[in-house]
């Protein structure tokens, strides 16, 4: 019934099938409620149709950017994950996504664009890498300032001597959130019961960025590593519904390798441009400033012989 | 809020409501509830883990899309921006003042609603998120007294709160009042509080009458 809906996200890595957080939503609600969707994992949001990621091109709606918008779209289109739950569940629903909006999203957006040493050594190097030149040298900045903007109006203007008390609280607050969830989690597969819902989409993309991003400073991973029912969810849940994504996780570890390789024949290349452009600039100069002169319409002898004249010319000076 | 306790938040600069206890001042819901109940009274105590999760995840759906719908309803329906917000916002003040500083509010209202993905909303689609809300708390309040059960909580407050502002505070429309008076149980939920806790034999002494 559905026309095929396309999908553009951001691309997988470190051993997800995307990095970012709305895109790994997206995406994991698809395959909970298995809707046909043609995926483009691409780098570059410009190549996106709304200039954005994660963005769904529909045959009847157009374009649609805005993460809740595309759920919706997707449950009109009858692939709806929370179809089997109760009135009860599906405001315990709600209420949960409030919940992780207000308490993990600062903190993950902290985590990963705020910290300095998260955002130098993990993201920025990600985005960079993964991103098409000349966008890698501006666009990674430009993200994190709208990042940055974004958690300032979430908690609120501080002065600067207060930003550590507010940090602290910050992430005390994640930490409580994350308890809750272990505890209403429990024992069970999913939140409610044993087939996944929209709040398993959500809770999961928050936890797995959390839990899977090899951060350098990884306060809160250390937590979340300490709630075993919630590292028992993720794990479940990317080897049921992306088990090749997880065996996309191998190729970045030799990419490294890789690249290395690749750049060898462009570091030779340019060792070589550079001596050609060195020797270019030499001669250059020695013809133009009268060291060197050549004189022509002499025969191949009699120019090997003023070549040697030359050389003891510029041997004597 | 009183346009008294507005003036007070811009001196004290800090957030209303507050608590003055001796020599410390507690402002906002989460740190007084804190407060109470480091002097030994809470009303969440008798909650299990999972219970308190759900308390907790209410609360934040409480402040995440009621609150902001009160904020939006304030400062970005053009309507009543005009009629009423902008005279209370700046009644303490002098001229030109008064017209500044709610112009400045304004822009940064809208500048956060921006940011959480609001800023394109239209008041319609306002209103169904505050019927959704409503819809979810209704469904969780269900025939009990309580939201957990026999006795209040901080949750059954916060919602007493926002409910009865709703209610009774009047606006250029009283389409989000409409919404809340759809869900009868929550309206039996405002005035069972108001009878019991505010009423003439009740407990407390402000009288507050909900038509």
């Amino acid at each position: 019934m559905a026309a095929p809906m396309e999908l553009y996200c951001w691309a997988g890595g470190w051993g997800l099938p995307s990095v970012d957080l709305e895109s790994l939503v997206v995406l994991t609600y698809a395959r909970f409620t298995g809707a046909p969707l043609k995926v483009h994992k691409i780098t570059n949001p410009w190549r996106s149709p709304s200039g954005t990621l994660p963005a769904l091109r529909t045959s009847d709606a157009g374009v649609i950017s805005q993460l809740h918008q595309i759920i919706t779209h997707l449950r009109k289109q009858k692939y709806n994950a929370d179809y089997d739950l109760s009135a009860r569940q599906g405001a315990d629903t709600l209420a949960f996504m409030s919940l992780l909006e207000e308490k993990l999203l600062p903190v993950l957006i902290h985590t990963f664009w705020v910290d300095a040493k998260n955002y130098v050594e993990l993201t920025r190097k990600w985005y960079a890498e993964a991103m098409p030149f000349p966008l890698n040298l501006f666009l990674p900045g430009r993200m994190q300032k709208k990042y940055l903007e974004r958690l300032q109006l979430l908690c609120g203007e501080q002065r600067p001597m207060e930003e550590e008390e507010v940090e602290k609280k910050l992430y005390r607050e994640a930490r409580e959130c994350l308890t809750l969830l272990s505890q209403r989690l429990g024992s069970q597969k999913f939140f409610f019961g044993d087939s996944p819902a929209s709040l398993d989409a959500f809770v999961f993309s928050y936890v797995a960025l959390l839990l899977q991003a090899k951060l350098p400073n990884g306060k809160l991973q250390t937590h979340v590593r300490g709630l075993s029912n919630l590292c028992t969810y993720c794990t479940h849940i990317l080897s049921l519904y992306f088990p090749w994504d997880g065996a996309e996780a191998p190729p970045p570890r030799p990419a490294p390798s890789t690249s290395e390789t690749d750049e060898e024949p462009y570091r030779r290349r340019e060792q070589i441009l550079s001596v050609l452009a060195g020797l270019a600039a030499m001669v250059g100069y020695a013809l133009l400033s009268g060291i060197v002169s050549i004189q022509r319409a002499a025969p191949v002898r009699t120019s090997g012989t003023r070549a040697l004249g030359i050389a003891e010319e510029e041997e004597d000076e | 809020m009183s346009l008294v306790a507005e003036a007070l938040v811009s001196q004290v600069a800090g957030k209303v409501p507050f608590i003055h206890v001796g020599n410390q001042v507690v402002s906002e819901l989460g740190p007084i509830v804190q407060f109470v109940k480091a002097k030994g009274h809470s009303l969440s105590d008798g909650l299990d883990e999972v219970q308190k999760a759900e308390m907790k995840a209410y609360m934040e759906l409480v402040n995440n899309m009621l609150l902001t719908a009160e904020l939006y309803l304030q400062w970005c329906d053009e309507a009543t921006v005009g009629e009423i917000t902008h005279s209370r916002y700046g009644f303490p003040y002098p001229w030109p003042l008064n017209h500044i500083l709610a112009y400045q509010k304004q822009w940064e209202v809208k500048r956060k609603m921006k940011a959480i993905g609001w800023g394109n909303k239209t008041l319609d689609q306002v209103l169904e998120d505050v019927d959704q809300c409503c819809q979810a708390l209704s469904q969780r309040l269900g025939t009990q007294p309580y939201f957990f059960n026999k006795q209040p909580t901080e949750l059954d407050a916060l919602v007493f709160g926002h409910l009865f502002t709703i209610l009774t505070t009047q606006l250029t429309n009283d389409e989000l009042s409409e919404k809340v008076k759809n869900y009868s149980n929550l309206l039996a939920f405002c005035r069972r509080i108001e009878q019991n806790y505010f009423g003439e034999n009740g407990k407390g002494r402000i009288p507050l009458r909900l038509a």
